[in-house]
C-alpha cells in the first residue's frame, strides 16, 4: 500500500475545530482523523503530521490506525465515490456481476480512480440496505436493485452531468 | 497465593500469579513462543503457546493464562501439537529466506561453508579450521581434491564468479597442518570398541570422532599406508603423500589404533572383528575398476584406472608407452591421463561419448589436462581395442552425435552409421567406474549394484552392530566429501547405538529459496581469485604440486565475496528450531507470499520484512519499554506488515539504535550491525560481563569467537542495553581483554 | 385532518421515499401533518407511505413520485377508492401481523427525531422506575428473570455481564453499546437507531444504573451516517429533557452519553477490539482475561452490549422480566429480530418469539424463494455462522438447536439461497470476508483465513486438487482452535458447515469441474442453442478469444478448447440462444 504522499500545502487551519474539540485526548484519535478525512477528502502526510504534533501521538500509531480501518485513505479519491456494497444478501443477488460491469465502465478496479479523477470504486463489507440488494452508494445516494446495466447507466449520467 | 497444578505430569506448587508460560520455564518445560517476551504485556498473537487444560474445551495460550487449584496441564497432547505444527506451518508459507546457504547445503558432508569462508575473511583462521573439523576431518586434503559441489551451489556466481570455497578451505587448514593442539576435548572412555574396516576418507572420518566420542577405535586396512582413494587413487601433483600423512596423523592423534596390511577374509575372517568389537563400521571403498564389455578388453596393456594410479602412488612405472588412451569423462581419468602425461607418454587422449558440457570432471581439471597436452577425443566410444602379439596396438571408436535426453537429463549420445576412426596405441586406462570387492564380507546383505546393502537413514546392515559407509555401500562409488558426510553421520548414529540407543540421521529442517528469486544487481564485482600455478611446461615433467596456494591477502579478498546467503540468524531463530522439532510439512499450505524486499544492510540495524513474523516485540518494546516510536503495524490481515513511519529508513525516525527490538526479534528479520569486518554464521563464545560506559553498567552478553567481537546483547530478562551497550561498546578493543 | 407518515429509514430513502415525501409535502394541504417515521421492516415494500384517518390506517406501498400524488390527492379529498390499489394487500399484512415486536415496538410508528412521540408512549417511564423505585440489584434481577441473553450473537446471559460489571472495584466505569453491526447481511441494529433512537437509549440508561457507570458510550458503524444522525439528535432531545445528564430524575444517578464512530473494521464487533478501537488504537483483540468487565475501555470496568439487547430492556422493566421469558424456549428466551434477505419473496426485519422454526420464518413470514424457485440453504451468523440446508428447516430457533446445526444463532442475519448459489463460493464468499476482516494480529487467522481462501478460490475456478476438502477440514479445525479471538475462531464455521451438508459441490467442482449453481465463472460451459440462433454475429463480434464462428443468418458454434467461459456472449445475445450447460 501506498501510505506516503508528500503532500505539504494542505489549508490546516480547517482541522483547528476539530483539534480544539477533540485533540486533547489520544482516545480520540479516530475521530480526528474522521474529521480530517472529511475535510481533505483524504489524509494528507502534513495533517497527519500536524496531527502528531498536536495531539502527541507518534507518526506509526497514526499511520497504523488509518491503514487498519477501511474507511480511510491516504490517497486522494475521485469526485464521486462509489461504494459497491458486498454483503451477503448483495453477494447473493450479483454483486459480482456489478462490480465488474462498473470496473469494465470505469476501466478501474476496487481501490483505483479514474484517470480524470471523477469515479473511485470502493467495495464495502455491507450498507446495511440487505432488501434492496444490489446495493451501491455513490457519495450520500443509495442506488438499489441494481443490475449491471443500471449500474452503468448511473455512472453514466453522473459523468454526463460533468460534462456539462 | 499458592496453588498445585500439573504441567505434564509434573506436580508444581506454584504462585498463582505467573502465567502458565513462566510457571512452565520455571520448571524446566519448555513451551514455544515467539511473541511472548517478559518485558511487555502478553500479547497472544504467535499461537505457539497454545496448551490443554482437562476440563476446559478451549485450547488456552500459555502466555496469558494464571492458572487455577488443581489445573491439569498438557503441553505436548496430539491437539496442541496439532495447532502448533500448523501455526509454524502457516508462518513458514510467508516467510522467504535460506537458513543455510546454498553452498553449506550442497556440501554433502554439510561443512559450513558460509561459516568459514567468513572466519577467514575476518582473518580467523584457527577458528575456521576448527569449524571445518567438525565436519571434515581432513581440510587439507579434501580442499585440495574435492569436486566442490559447494562452488557449484555458490550465488556469487550469478554476479560474477562462485567463491573459491574449497581452496579457502586447504588454505586456512595448511596453516595449522599437523597442529594437534587443535584437536577437540576428548569425551571419557566409553568402555566400547569400535572397529573400522577400511582406512579411507569414510573409514578414518568414522574413526575420528567415534575416538573423540570417547570409543576405543581400531582401523584395519588393506594397503601399507592409511589413507584409502585419497592416498592411492589421488595423485602427488594434486594431493602431496607429506600433506595426507600429516592430516592422518592428526586423526591418529584423536586416539586410534591402525593396523595395516589386513585383508578381510584372508588375514582375519569378518566373524572374528564382529566378534571382538562392540561395532563394527565396514568403509572398504570401492578398489575394482569396472569394465568396458568391449572386445579387447583383456588384452596386455589395457590398465583399470585406480589399478594404474594405484600402482603409480605405490611407486611403480607403468608400462604405458608413448601413445595412451583413457577411456572416461570423470575425475578418474583425469587423473590418469594427467599422470600418464608425468609418466612421460608423448600422446594422451581421453576418450569420451558425449561433449565436454556434459563431462562429469571438473572443469578446471580439463582445462589444466588440456594446457598439459592431453588430447581430446569427444563424441567418440570405443567399439574394439586391436591386438599385435597379444598387446593391445589401437582402439576403433565409433563417432557418435547427441540425441534426446535421457532420464538423467544429460543427452543421450547415439552412434552415427559407418563413421569410425582408427588410433594407434601403446596401451589404454579404462576410467569408467569402480565397484567394491566383496570377497570376505559375504555375511552381509548386498544390493543389486554387488555393493553392501546399508540403511540410508542409519547406516545399518543386515548384521546387527555392524554399519557400512561410503563406497562400499548401496549407490557405490561417489566423491570422498559424499563418504567423509556418510561418516560424520554414521558416527552420531553409532555413537548412540553403542549407548543402547535406536537413532537415524534425520535430515534439519531448513527453508530455502530458488537462487532465481534473488536480485543480483546490487552486488559490486570482484573477480575470483586466480590460483597460483605451476606452468603447465614444467609440471607436465613433474609429481610436484600444481597449485602454490593463496596468500593471506588473497585468501581474505577471495572470502570476503562471500554473499553471505544463509540466515545470520540461523542458530538463534525460534522459527527453525521450532519448525525442526515440530517435523512440519508446510509445502501443502503455500500460496501467496509477500516479497517486500525491504532488506538494508546499511544502517546499524537491518530489517528484511520478508522473514518477519508479525509477533509485534520490535513495536512494543520500542514503545513500552523504550518510549519511542520508531517503527509501527500497517495494514491489516494478511497485508500487516511493520514499517518505520512513512516507510522511511530509521535513522529518519526517532530510533535510538537501543537495539532491543534486534535482541527480542525471533527470527532474522531484524539484524544488527556486526562487530567483525565482514558478518559472521557461526556459534559464538559468549562472556558476561558489565557495559562500564556509565553508571547503570548494564550486565552484558559479549559475543565473539577468535579475537572478533560479534555483537553484544543484553543479559538477563530485564536488562534494557542502549546504543552504548549495544553498538558503541563494539569499538572497545579492551573489551577483549577482559 | 389526518397524518401522513413516511417511511425513512435507510432503505426507505434508498428506494426513493425522500421522492415521494416531497410530492406530499408540495400537494398535500396544510391542514393534514405530514411526518417521518422510521423503519416498518417491510423493506420489500418501500417506500411506504402510512395514512392515519383517525383509526383508519391507509398504508400504501411502493411509492413513486406519482403514486404519491395520488396519495396527497386521497388525503385532500377524503376519499380513498381511488387509491386503494396502492395499498398493502391482505397477504402483505400478515408479514407484520405474524410478528411479536418488542425491541422494534416503536420501529416504523413514530418520528424518531420527536423525543414527544416516545415519551408519549411510556417512553423513559423505564429508567424513570429503576432510579426512584429499584436498586441496582433489583435491576438486574429482573433481567435475569426475563432470560435476556445477548443478541450481539454469542447469546451470553446479560445479567451476568451487568452483574460482574457492577460487582468489580471501582468508580469509573463504562457501559458501553455495540452498533458496530458489522454481519454483511445484517441491519437490525441500523433499523432500530435510525427508527427508535430513545429505546436504545433508555436501555443503556439502565444498564448504566444497573452497573454504576456514569458514561455510557455507543460505537456505531461510519457506515451508517443516518443512524449517527438520529442518535446524536435523540441524545441531545434526550439531554434537554433530564434524561440524560447530571441527576437525572432528581436522583443522584448521573449518566452522560458519547457517540464514537468506527472507522470499518468487522472485528470491532469483538468486544476487546471495540475497546482497542475506542481508545484510538488499532482495533486488534486484546487477551482475555481480564475480561472487559474488570478492565475494559481505559482500563476500567465495563459492560458492552449490543443495541438489540438494549432495545428489549426498556419493555422488560415495564413489564416485568416473567412476562419476556413466557416467550420463547427452555434456553433461549424472549424475541430475536431477523434480518430476512436474499433470494426471499419478502425480505426485511422480522421479529418473532424464540421457538418458531426457520421455515416459519422463511416460508410463512417471509412468503418462501422468489420467482418460484427452489430452496437451497439459509444462512445464519454471517462469516462466524453457517449454512442451514432443506432438510433442517424444522430446527426451531434456538441458541442451542441453531448451533447444533453448526451454524450459530448470529446477530440476526438471516441470508436466504436458492439453486442458483453455489455453496462453494458461498464458504469463498465468507472467508474472503474474513480474510480481508482479520486484523492480522494472530497466526491462524492472519495467514490461515488466507490460505483458506486460496484453497476455496482454487476450487471455484477448477483448480482444486484432491486433497483440498482435507486440507481445508485441517485448517478448519486448528484455526478454530488456535485463533485468538472469535473472529479467528469461527471463520472456519461457514466452510465447515457446507462441507458437512454440501459436501458433493465441492467434490463435483474438484472431481467433474462442474458447479451445479453454474456461479463459479471458469466453470461455466457455454453453447449456443442452434434453433435459436438468428445469425446476428453479435456473440462472435463480443468473443475475446475468438471462440464462437459461423456465417452470417446461421446458427453459431462455442469453440470449447479455445472459450475462457468469460460470459461475453450470454450477455450479447438478444435471442437467448446462448446458454449455459
Amino acid at each position: 500500500m501506498n501510505f506516503y504522499n508528500s503532500k505539504t500545502d494542505s489549508d490546516l487551519t480547517l482541522l483547528e475545530p476539530t483539534l480544539a474539540e477533540y485533540g486533547d485526548e489520544s482516545e480520540n484519535l479516530i475521530t480526528v482523523l474522521q474529521s480530517a478525512q472529511e475535510i481533505y477528502g483524504y489524509l494528507p502526510t502534513d495533517v497527519i503530521i500536524h496531527i502528531h504534533n498536536r495531539m502527541c501521538i507518534p507518526v506509526t500509531k497514526i499511520i497504523g490506525v488509518a491503514t487498519f480501518y477501511s474507511q480511510f485513505r491516504l490517497t486522494p479519491i475521485g469526485k464521486y465515490l462509489i461504494m459497491l456494497c458486498k454483503g451477503t444478501a448483495c453477494h447473493v443477488n450479483g454483486s459480482d456481476g456489478i462490480y465488474e460491469a462498473i470496473s469494465e465502465y470505469l476501466n478501474i478496479t476496487d481501490g483505483e480512480t479514474t484517470e480524470d479523477g471523477l469515479f473511485t470504486i470502493k467495495c464495502v463489507a455491507c450498507l446495511g440496505c440487505c432488501s434492496l440488494s444490489p446495493v451501491m452508494m455513490v457519495n450520500d445516494d443509495t442506488y438499489g436493485t441494481l443490475t449491471p446495466e443500471k449500474a452503468v447507466n448511473i455512472l453514466k449520467e453522473l459523468a454526463e452531468k460533468e460534462e456539462k | 497465593m499458592q496453588i498445585k497444578i500439573t504441567i505434564d505430569g509434573k506436580e508444581i506448587i506454584t504462585d498463582s500469579n505467573k502465567s502458565i508460560l513462566e510457571i512452565a520455564s520455571e520448571n524446566g518445560i519448555n513451551i514455544p513462543n515467539m511473541c511472548y517476551d517478559p518485558l511487555v504485556e502478553a500479547y497472544g498473537g504467535c499461537g505457539l503457546c497454545t496448551v490443554e487444560a482437562e476440563g476446559f474445551p478451549k485450547l488456552l495460550r500459555a502466555c496469558a493464562t494464571k492458572p487455577s487449584e488443581g489445573m491439569v496441564i498438557h503441553t505436548d497432547s496430539d491437539r496442541v501439537k496439532q495447532s502448533r505444527k500448523v501455526a509454524l506451518e502457516l508462518l513458514l508459507t510467508d516467510h522467504t529466506g535460506d537458513c543455510k546457504a546454498p553452498c553449506t547445503k550442497a556440501c554433502p558432508a554439510g561443512t559450513d561453508c558460509q561459516g568459514y569462508v567468513g572466519l577467514i575473511a575476518n582473518g580467523e583462521f584457527e577458528e575456521a579450521v576448527k569449524l571445518i573439523r567438525e565436519k571434515v576431518p581432513f581440510p587439507s586434503s579434501i580442499g585440495r581434491v574435492c569436486p566442490h559441489p559447494c562452488e557449484k551451489a555458490c550465488r556469487r556466481q550469478y554476479v560474477d564468479s562462485a567463491v573459491s570455497i574449497a581452496f579457502l578451505k586447504s588454505f586456512a587448514a595448511d596453516k595449522f597442518l599437523g597442529d594437534t593442539s587443535l584437536l577437540p576435548q576428548k569425551e571419557e572412555n566409553s568402555g566400547k570398541s569400535v572397529a573400522v574396516i577400511g582406512g579411507g576418507p569414510a573409514g578414518l572420518t568414522a574413526a575420528y570422532f567415534l575416538a573423540l566420542k570417547g570409543h576405543n577405535v581400531t582401523v584395519f586396512e588393506q594397503m601399507p599406508k592409511m589413507g584409502g582413494m585419497l592416498r592411492y587413487g589421488i595423485p602427488e601433483y594434486r594431493l602431496p603423500k607429506a600433506t595426507l600423512d600429516k592430516e592422518i596423523e592428526f586423526i591418529k592423534s584423536a586416539g586410534i589404533t591402525f593396523k595395516n596390511n589386513i585383508n578381510i577374509g584372508k588375514d582375519i575372517s569378518f566373524d572374528s572383528i564382529k566378534n571382538d568389537y562392540d561395532a563394527v563400521v565396514v568403509a572398504a571403498g570401492a578398489w575394482k575398476s569396472s569394465k568396458m564389455r568391449v572386445p579387447g578388453e583383456d588384452l596386455d596393456g589395457v590398465f583399470g584406472g585406480i589399478d594404474f594410479l594405484r600402482e603409480v602412488s605405490l611407486g611403480g612405472k607403468p608400462a604405458i608407452g608413448k601413445n595412451v588412451a583413457v577411456c572416461g569423462g570423470g575425475n578418474t581419468a583425469m587423473d590418469a591421463c594427467r599422470t600418464a602425461v608425468r609418466l612421460g607418454a608423448e600422446n594422451v587422449y581421453v576418450i569420451y561419448r558425449r561433449t565436454k558440457d556434459e563431462m562429469p570432471a571438473d572443469p578446471q581439471e580439463i582445462l589444466e589436462s588440456e594446457e598439459e597436452g592431453v588430447i581430446y577425443k569427444y563424441l567418440a566410444n570405443p567399439i574394439e581395442f586391436t591386438e599385435s602379439n597379444g598387446h593391445v596396438s589401437g582402439v576403433v571408436l565409433q563417432k557418435m552425435k547427441l540425441g534426446d535426453p535421457d532420464e538423467s537429463g544429460r543427452r543421450r549420445p547415439e552412434p552415427i552409421e559407418g563413421e569410425t576412426e582408427r588410433i594407434s596405441l601403446d596401451s589404454v586406462i579404462m576410467a569408467i567406474g569402480q565397484a567394491p570387492n566383496l570377497s570376505g564380507f559375504e555375511a552381509l546383505e548386498q544390493t543389486r549394484k554387488g555393493t553392501v546393502a546399508a540403511s540410508e537413514s542409519n547406516f545399518s546392515t543386515s548384521v546387527d552392530g555392524v554399519f557400512a559407509i561410503g563406497d562400499v555401500s548401496n549407490k557405490g562409488a561417489d566423491i570422498a566429501i559424499a563418504a567423509i558426510g556418510e561418516a560424520e553421520k554414521a558416527a552420531k548414529v553409532i555413537d548412540a547405538y553403542l549407548h543402547g540407543i535406536k537413532t537415524e540421521y534425520r535430515k534439519p529442517f531448513l527453508v530455502e529459496r530458488d537462487d532465481s528469486e534473488i536480485d543480483y544487481s546490487g552486488f559490486a564485482k570482484a573477480e575470483r581469485a586466480v590460483m597460483p600455478q605451476i606452468s603447465p611446461e614444467v609440471r607436465k615433467n613433474s609429481f610436484v604440486e600444481v597449485n602454490k596456494g593463496f596468500s593471506d591477502e588473497q585468501a581474505i579478498n577471495e572470502a570476503k565475496r562471500c554473499l553471505e546467503c544463509g540466515c545470520h540468524d540461523y542458530y538463534e531463530c525460534k522459527l527453525v528450531k521450532y519448525a525442526d522439532e515440530n517435523d512440519v510439512s508446510y509445502k501443502r499450505l503455500c500460496g501467496e507470499k509477500h516479497s517486500r524486499n525491504t532488506e538494508d544492510r546499511s544502517e546499524l540495524i537491518s530489517r528484511n520484512a520478508d522473514k518477519c513474523v508479525l509477533c509485534g516485540l520490535c513495536v512494543r518494546i520500542c514503545d513500552k519499554v523504550i518510549g519511542k516510536s520508531a517503527v509501527g503495524l500497517v495494514d491489516r490481515g494478511f497485508g500487516t506488515s511493520v514499517i518505520p513511519e512513512f516507510g522511511k529508513k530509521l535513522a529518519e525516525t526517532d530510533c535510538t539504535f537501543c537495539g532491543m527490538c534486534v535482541d527480542k526479534c525471533p527470527t532474522g528479520a531484524l539484524r544488527e550491525k556486526s562487530g567483525a569486518e565482514k558478518a559472521l554464521v557461526v556459534k559464538e563464545n559468549s562472556k558476561i560481563t558489565v557495559c562500564e560506559l556509565c553508571e547503570k553498567r548494564c550486565p552484558i552478553d559479549v559475543r565473539f569467537i577468535g579475537d572478533t567481537i560479534t555483537r553484544i546483547k543484553p543479559y538477563g530478562k530485564d536488562t534494557v542495553l542502549c546504543k552504548k551497550g549495544k553498538f558503541d561498546l563494539l569499538s572497545d578493543k579492551t573489551l577483549l581483554q577482559k | 385532518m389526518m397524518k401522513v407518515a413516511v417511511g425513512e429509514g435507510s432503505c426507505g430513502i434508498a428506494a426513493g421515499a425522500l421522492k415521494a415525501y416531497d410530492v406530499l409535502e408540495q400537494k398535500l394541504n396544510s391542514e393534514n401533518e405530514l411526518t417521518v417515521t422510521g423503519c416498518i421492516g417491510m423493506c420489500y415494500l418501500e417506500p411506504i407511505v402510512d395514512v392515519y384517518n383517525g383509526n383508519e390506517l391507509h398504508r400504501f406501498v411502493r411509492v413513486t413520485p406519482e403514486i404519491a400524488e395520488k396519495i396527497a390527492d386521497a388525503v385532500n379529498s377524503s376519499d380513498f377508492s381511488n387509491s386503494a390499489e396502492y395499498e398493502i394487500s391482505d397477504d402483505d399484512k400478515s408479514f407484520l401481523s405474524s410478528q411479536t415486536r418488542i425491541a422494534l415496538r416503536h420501529c416504523g410508528v413514530i418520528n424518531p427525531e420527536k423525543i414527544e412521540d416516545y415519551t408519549e408512549d411510556g417512553g423513559y417511564e423505564a429508567i424513570k422506575k429503576c432510579v426512584t423505585q429499584m436498586t441496582p440489584e433489583e435491576v438486574i434481577e429482573e433481567i435475569k428473570i426475563s432470560g435476556l441473553a445477548g443478541r450481539g450473537g454469542a447469546g451470553f446471559p446479560t445479567w451476568f455481564k451487568w452483574n460482574a460489571a457492577k460487582n468489580s472495584e471501582g468508580n469509573e466505569k463504562y457501559l458501553i453499546c455495540n452498533a458496530d453491526e458489522g454481519d454483511p447481511g445484517a441491519f437490525m441494529d441500523r433499523a432500530v437507531i435510525e427508527s427508535d433512537p430513545h429505546t436504545l437509549i433508555e436501555g443503556m440508561l439502565i444498564g448504566a444504573y444497573a452497573i454504576g457507570a456514569k458514561q455510557a458510550i455507543v460505537y456505531v458503524r461510519a457506515e451508517y451516517p443516518l443512524a449517527v444522525k438520529r442518535l446524536k439528535k435523540a441524545i441531545k432531545q434526550a439531554r434537554e429533557h433530564g434524561f440524560v445528564g447530571e441527576n437525572i430524575f432528581g436522583t443522584d444517578f448521573s449518566c452522560d452519553f458519547k457517540i464514537k464512530a468506527g472507522a470499518g473494521a468487522f472485528v470491532c464487533g469483538e468486544e476487546t477490539a471495540l475497546i482497542e478501537s475506542l481508545e484510538g488504537s488499532r482495533g486488534m483483540p486484546r487477551l482475555k482475561p481480564p475480561f472487559p468487565a474488570q478492565s475494559g475501555f481505559l482500563h476500567k470496568p465495563s459492560n458492552i452490549n449490543n443495541v438489540e439487547t438494549f432495545a428489549n430492556v426498556a419493555w422488560i422493566i415495564q413489564n416485568g422480566g416473567e412476562k419476556f421469558a413466557e416467550m420463547g424456549t427452555e434456553t433461549s428466551k424472549g424475541t430475536k429480530v431477523f434480518a430476512l434477505t436474499g433470494k426471499i419473496n419478502k425480505g426485511g426485519l422480522v421479529e418473532i418469539p424464540m421457538g418458531k422454526t426457520l421455515r416459519d420464518v422463511i416460508f410463512g413470514i417471509g412468503g418462501g424463494i422468489r420467482d418460484g424457485k427452489k430452496f437451497k440453504a439459509v444462512q445464519m451468523g454471517g462469516p462466524s455462522g453457517g449454512c442451514i440446508p432443506e432438510d433442517l428447516l424444522d430446527t426451531v430457533i434456538d441458541y442451542k438447536a441453531l448451533s447444533a446445526t453448526g451454524a450459530i444463532m448470529g446477530s440476526g442475519g438471516m441470508v436466504v439461497m436458492d439453486e442458483s448459489t453455489c455453496m462453494v463460493g458461498m464458504a469463498k464468499f465468507f472467508l474472503d470476508f474474513t480474510a480481508k476482516e482479520s486484523c492480522g494480529k494472530c497466526t491462524h487467522c492472519r495467514i490461515g483465513t488466507k490460505r483458506m481462501l486460496e484453497i476455496l478460490t482454487r476450487i471455484t475456478e477448477g483448480e482444486g486438487k484432491e486433497e483440498d476438502i482435507d486440507l481445508l477440514d485441517e485448517l478448519c479445525y486448528s484455526i478454530k482452535d488456535g485463533a485468538l479471538c472469535g473472529l479467528g475462531q469461527t471463520a472456519p464455521n461457514p466452510v465447515l458447515t457446507t462441507l458437512k451438508y454440501f459436501r458433493d459441490e465441492y467434490t463435483d467442482h474438484i472431481e467433474n469441474k462442474h458447479c451445479t449453481a453454474h456461479e463459479c465463472a471458469k466453470l461455466r460451459k457455454y453453447k449456443i442453442n442452434a434453433d435459436a440462433c438468428k445469425g446476428c454475429t453479435a456473440c462472435a463480434r463480443k468473443c475475446p478469444t475468438g471462440a464462437i464462428s459461423g456465417a452470417v443468418k446461421s446458427a453459431h458454434k462455442i469453440d470449447r478448447d479455445i472459450c475462457i467461459g468469460c460470459g461475453s456472449c450470454l450477455s450479447a445475445c438478444r435471442f437467448g440462444a446462448v446458454e449455459v450447460e
